[in-house]
């Protein structure tokens, strides 16, 4: 590849990623040099081209960058669902095909993908019949409640609206208590009212219980609002341009979306994005 | 939260679509009405004959007065129709789930069952005949006239499922085995469905023309051709009224079925 080499490996305040000791591959979310390329015809596209993105157990990482940068491959990667061309990948500690047997990952995508012919009850119990594990009785009904869909238990799908199926995804995600939650754009097709709503709500069913969570967006909205740490990646082939920690206090409420630490925030990754992607008009 | 459920349909309201329902076949059942009658007036004032085309009339009386001697051969029909859709629908269901565990041969499958659908049904009849015996070869034919329409249909069907549930599946740990339980068996009942529902008139014709081959002593087939030879034409029309009708319920009994197993599934249109 000829690429020009500027790795604006941007550290803002105090990256932890150095050499954390103890459990650091233990949990969490461990990649080290990873590569993907995909042949096309004769030619090869270089998608992901060496990332390295280690996240510690409890840790909220969003994957902010640009449509077809190749964020969603790392995902996919992560559950199995692609292969790395070359690179360490650890999820949990293990790497993703023995995480994913071991239904230690949950997962949610742009599309809801819920069952057309099972109830939003059902559609989240199908996460528990696939991984056989066993929960308390209460955990389907007290998972609805804490998304929100008490009352629509019996609903099917084509009843509900876009944000109300994206919960119930994200509630048969969390029903097998996941390791790992690995998020692909789960609010990308809803309008901007209800994604903002969304945020929060996942936000405080987070808190809620607490796991290691990769949220791919390209809302730099969204990343700042949830993540602990945003991962900024470059247009293929993609690469990671900087590690920003977002220090905001938790819960981060909707007034807080209009104080200058937010839009500092906001700003600086805005520039990272852009200022990479050679926009003269960005800056 | 605003509800947005949609509200579950009133009698009232059903009443009203089902009168909406009458009233929109209103038009086509007029038609029918005057095509009986210029069918009748042809055939009594310009044709004037018993030959060709008998007046509705006719083939009615012809019905009612000798319905007993119908029944035996309905009874043969539908009985070779059922055995032959049942035999035909289960290897081809088999065969379809198959490729889909295997899907190296899946086009093995397509090529072999479109192979066997391009010989004329009339071609292969004589060798059933002398190869097997008593019902076997209108079972044989009725359940070839319907294997191709529902491998397609069962194929496509498994294919429809939704890629991203099944990715959902496969991120939790299932295995091809769990998706095929869990995802694509109900993703593949509406078109599969589409294909049964099809495949009845298309039994019904493989057991006719087996029938019409000789070697069995019922069956419409048989009773067409007699009326043929005897020249009864009233009797040929009654005959082929009621292998449509058998054809007409088996359709509607099997598109009931399916609509009551997929009420999950967007409406079909043009049913």
């Amino acid at each position: 590849m000829t690429v020009t080499e500027i790795d604006h490996i941007v550290d803002v305040r105090s990256s932890d990623d150095a050499s954390s000791p103890g459990p650091s591959r233990g949990a969490g979310i461990h990649i080290e040099g990873l590569s993907k390329s995909f042949r096309l015809g004769r030619s090869t596209i270089t998608a992901i081209d060496t990332v390295d993105l280690k996240a510690e157990e409890g840790a909220f990482i969003a994957l902010l960058g640009p449509s077809g940068c190749g964020k969603s491959t790392v995902l996919r990667i992560l559950a199995d669902l692609e292969t790395p061309s070359s690179g360490t990948v650890l999820v949990h500690g293990e790497p993703p095909a023995v995480a994913r047997r071991n239904h230690h990952l949950g997962i949610a995508f742009q599309d809801a993908a819920l069952l057309p012919w099972r109830s939003v009850e059902a559609n989240i119990r199908l996460a528990l019949e696939v991984t056989g594990k066993k929960v308390a009785p209460t955990a389907v009904a007290d998972l609805i409640k804490l998304v929100g869909l008490e009352g629509f238990e019996k609903a099917r799908p084509a009843q509900l609206s876009g944000g109300m199926r994206q919960r119930c995804a994200i509630a048969r995600a969390l029903v097998t208590e996941p390791a790992i939650l690995l998020l692909d754009e789960p609010f990308g097709a809803l309008d901007e009212m209800t994604r903002r709503r969304m945020n929060l709500e996942l936000q405080r069913i987070w808190m809620e219980r607490v796991t290691t969570t990769l949220l791919v967006t390209h809302s730099i909205d969204e990343a700042v609002m949830l993540a602990d740490r945003i991962i900024v990646m470059s247009p293929r082939p993609s690469k990671v341009l900087a590690d920003i920690t977002v220090d905001l206090p938790r819960p981060r409420t909707a007034a807080m979306l209009r104080t200058p630490e937010f839009h500092e925030l906001v700003d600086h990754v805005s520039d990272v994005l852009f200022g990479a992607g050679g926009d003269p008009e960005a800056h | 939260m605003a509800s947005v459920l949609s509200p579950s349909p009133s009698l009232s309201g059903r009443l009203s679509a089902a009168g909406r329902r009458i009233r929109g076949a209103a038009p086509s059942l007029t038609l029918v009405a005057a095509l009986l009658v210029a069918w009748e007036f042809a055939a009594r004032v310009l044709i004037d004959g018993q030959s060709v085309l008998p007046p509705p009339s006719r083939i009615v009386s012809e019905l009612t007065d000798n319905w007993s001697s119908y029944t035996v051969h309905i009874r043969a029909t539908a009985a070779g129709a059922a055995w032959g859709w049942l035999w035909g629908n289960a290897i081809a269901i088999a065969i379809g789930f198959f490729t889909v565990l295997v899907p190296s041969l899946e086009r093995w499958a397509l090529r072999i069952a479109v192979a066997v659908t391009s010989l004329p049904i009339i071609a292969l009849g004589p060798i059933f005949q002398v190869t097997l015996d008593g019902n076997a070869p209108k079972i044989t034919l009725a359940a070839l006239a319907v294997i191709l329409s529902t491998l397609v249909g069962t194929i496509s069907g498994l294919h429809a499922a939704d890629r991203t549930s099944l990715e959902v599946i496969a991120a939790l740990g299932g295995g091809r085995l769990t998706q095929l339980r869990k995802v694509r068996l109900m993703a593949t009942l509406p078109p599969l469905f589409t294909a049964l529902r099809v495949s009845a008139p298309a039994a019904v014709l493989g057991t006719i023309i087996g029938e019409f081959l000789g070697r069995v002593e019922t069956g419409l087939g048989v009773a067409l051709i007699n009326a043929q030879r005897n020249v009864q034409t009233e009797r040929v029309w009654g005959v082929a009224i009621v292998a449509t009708a058998v054809a007409g319920i088996g359709y509607l009994v099997i598109a009931a079925v399916g609509r009551s197993l997929t009420t999950w599934a967007p409406k079909e249109t043009g049913q």
